[in-house]
């Protein structure tokens, strides 16, 4: 496969399910980290009503980016840092209490 | 003018066309359908009028017929109660207990009952869960086929919703990339060349609908994959983060209401008053009614009420359900406004245009078409511009069978929806055969017929006379005449009617135009590419 090809896929698979699996932790993890707001649910509401723009900020992004692996870089680092503090929350005693 | 780099601008373009062609089929069936849903309470209040005109769904007397109801069911099932108007303005109640079905997913089983208004009768009463009461819901099955073809296009939890979802995004990608790579936003909206190449006139028309829809489709595409993703996985994964997997306890945590305290029996409080009074406070009409613990000294009643003139939003008021007495007034999330109340009671009304009655109804069905058309004729280019090649003779096939098989399937779900009614059949069976042999049909016919422009003429022929016929087949399987409807006040059927008729004449109108040649020149695509390279 030719190195211009390989990148081709690399972005496909970066801008689908890579971004869409970032999108949707983002979503969860943002109920840890968003204010509450005056009526206690800001935090639980926001991300799903927001959630389609989420995964389009993430997708145009790792669409335009001309530095794939920046790009790599940046989504990876933001799933993991929300997949990290979503099993966090899970394994902290009394969480749902 | 956009200003973006020759590399970022191939790109998009790329993006645009590929995500058509990938999605473009099952994102046209979605947005018409979606299109035919703007109209599902009139679909239903059509398909199954009762015999005379109800002016109020809520009239005084609510409260026995309600009353009435829950005498015979089950205490068990009195845990939560709706009712709301459906097809015809009956009035449906259904009282009912929450649990967990096979897969997982929370879901509802109680007693179902609709009432004719009018004289507080009882029509039908059906017991089960809420899936297997909805299955016999002929009054508003053929309402129930459009939109449920729209939102998960049949397919079982959740994968439909997760498939609609993802084609919510598709659209979001087309709408978004569709705005950048069109550079000359101003001068496209106003630009239709007629004289010279047919292409290039059929590009220019799909490029106005699809400039002039931009702002539309970004929003339904927007609130479409927002409502598919919400309840397919937005909710349930919420949950497994912030409560431990309870949806339960998430839904009323995000609605607000507080949870039971007080198991005591108590006789529930006059509906009918509390009606009258939501009604007195609101100057609108109520929506829809929740009682949470009939029968209890918790019991809570919130009324949902219409959209009032002029806004986008209508109230919420909560009722004591034992003394009947206004407890407070609340927004659709919550107990006080917010940022997440506000963004969620938006969505409704952005998606389903149901906030000025007929007329903004009207407004998102044209928009909505022009969606449905833009979606289409980019594929039609698209194919056009490359049935030279093999592979993409197949695509150019599966666009005109889609595309005009699938009206044609909607149109003869109807027919089969009447027929079957008449007939004594179960009408979602004979709906859904009737429309996956229609969609059959089209393929064998837009396949084995050597030109596409015949199958074309042969499909949208034959949607038109079917359109036209069904005005009639829906009288003699059981509806009423246009006398009979004059003389009970209901007018909207005859409405209903002419536009159908319409709609039909319509469709034998467009035949008259020439098809397009089966060896285009490829001036049209040429020039979007070259939008991009200047």
């Amino acid at each position: 496969m030719s190195s211009e090809r390989r990148r081709l896929w690399s972005r496909v698979a970066l801008a689908g399910p890579v971004v869409f699996v970032c999108a949707a932790l983002v979503m969860c993890g943002g109920a840890l980290w968003l204010p509450k707001g005056p009526a206690q649910i800001d935090n639980v509401v926001l991300p799903i009503v927001l959630f389609p723009a989420i995964w389009a900020g993430l997708f145009f992004y790792a669409c335009l980016d001309r530095r794939l692996g920046r790009a790599w870089g940046v989504v990876s680092a933001l799933a993991l840092a929300h997949a990290a503090l979503i099993a966090a929350h899970l394994l902290q005693p009394g969480a749902f209490a | 003018m956009i200003r973006l780099s020759q590399e970022r601008a191939k790109t998009l373009l790329a993006i645009h066309g590929w995500s058509a062609v990938f999605l473009g089929l099952l994102l046209y069936a979605v947005i018409l359908t979606g299109v035919a849903s703007v109209f599902a309470t009139e679909i239903g209040d059509w398909s199954s009028p009762l015999p005379a005109r109800v002016e109020d769904p809520f009239p005084p007397g609510t409260d026995g017929m309600i009353r009435g109801l829950a005498e015979t069911v089950d205490p068990a099932f009195h845990e939560e109660l709706f009712f709301f108007p459906r097809a015809g303005n009956r009035l449906y109640a259904f009282f009912h207990a929450h649990e967990t079905g096979e897969d997982g997913t929370p879901r509802e089983r109680g007693v179902a009952a609709e009432f004719d208004p009018s004289s507080g009768a009882m029509i039908k009463r059906v017991e089960g869960t809420g899936d297997d009461i909805e299955a016999q819901d002929d009054a508003n099955a053929l309402a129930h086929f459009m939109v449920d073809l729209h939102v998960r296009l049949h397919l079982p939890h959740p994968w439909g919703l997760l498939l609609t979802g993802v084609l919510g995004l598709a659209m979001l990608v087309a709408a978004v990339t569709g705005f950048v790579v069109h550079r000359h936003l101003i001068r496209e909206l106003f630009t239709l060349r007629r004289r010279g190449d047919r292409l290039l006139t059929a590009r220019d028309t799909h490029v106005i609908a699809g400039t002039w829809n931009l702002p539309f489709a970004f929003v339904l595409a927007f609130t479409g994959s927002y409502f598919s993703f919400g309840s397919a996985f937005g909710i349930p994964a919420m949950a497994m983060v912030a409560f431990g997997g309870d949806q339960e306890r998430m839904i009323e945590t995000v609605i607000g209401n507080p949870p039971a305290t007080d198991e005591t029996p108590a006789v529930m409080g006059d509906l009918d008053a509390m009606i009258a009074d939501a009604r007195e406070r609101s100057g609108a009409q109520v929506g829809f009614v929740q009682v949470q613990h009939w029968g209890r000294a918790d019991a809570l009643v919130t009324m949902f009420m219409d959209y009032r003139e002029g806004k986008l939003l209508g109230p919420n008021y909560v009722y004591g359900g034992a003394n009947g007495g206004f407890r407070y007034t609340k927004p659709s999330l919550g107990l006080t406004d917010s940022t997440g109340s506000a963004l969620f009671s938006l969505m409704s009304p952005l998606h389903f245009g149901n906030f000025a009655g007929v007329f903004s109804k009207a407004v998102w069905f044209a928009l909505g078409f022009a969606g449905a058309y833009v979606s289409i004729t980019g594929l039609l280019l698209w194919t056009t511009r490359r049935q030279a090649q093999r592979g993409w003779r197949h695509l150019a096939a599966a666009t005109h069978a889609v595309g005009y098989g699938l009206p044609l399937g909607l149109v003869l779900a109807a027919w089969a929806y009447f027929g079957g009614r008449a007939l004594g059949f179960d009408v979602n069976t004979a709906m859904m055969s009737t429309f996956l042999m229609t969609l059959a049909a089209s393929c064998a016919v837009a396949w084995r017929v050597e030109a596409l422009a015949t199958a074309r003429r042969g499909l949208l022929g034959a949607t038109g006379l079917a359109l036209i016929a069904l005005p009639v087949l829906r009288m003699t399987s059981g509806g009423p005449g246009w006398a009979d409807a004059f003389g009970t006040g209901l007018q909207t059927l005859v409405a209903f009617d002419i536009v159908v008729v319409l709609g039909g004449l319509f469709c034998l109108w467009t035949l008259r135009r020439v098809p397009q040649p089966a060896t285009a020149p490829l001036a049209a695509d040429d020039e979007l590419d070259e939008a991009a390279r200047t």
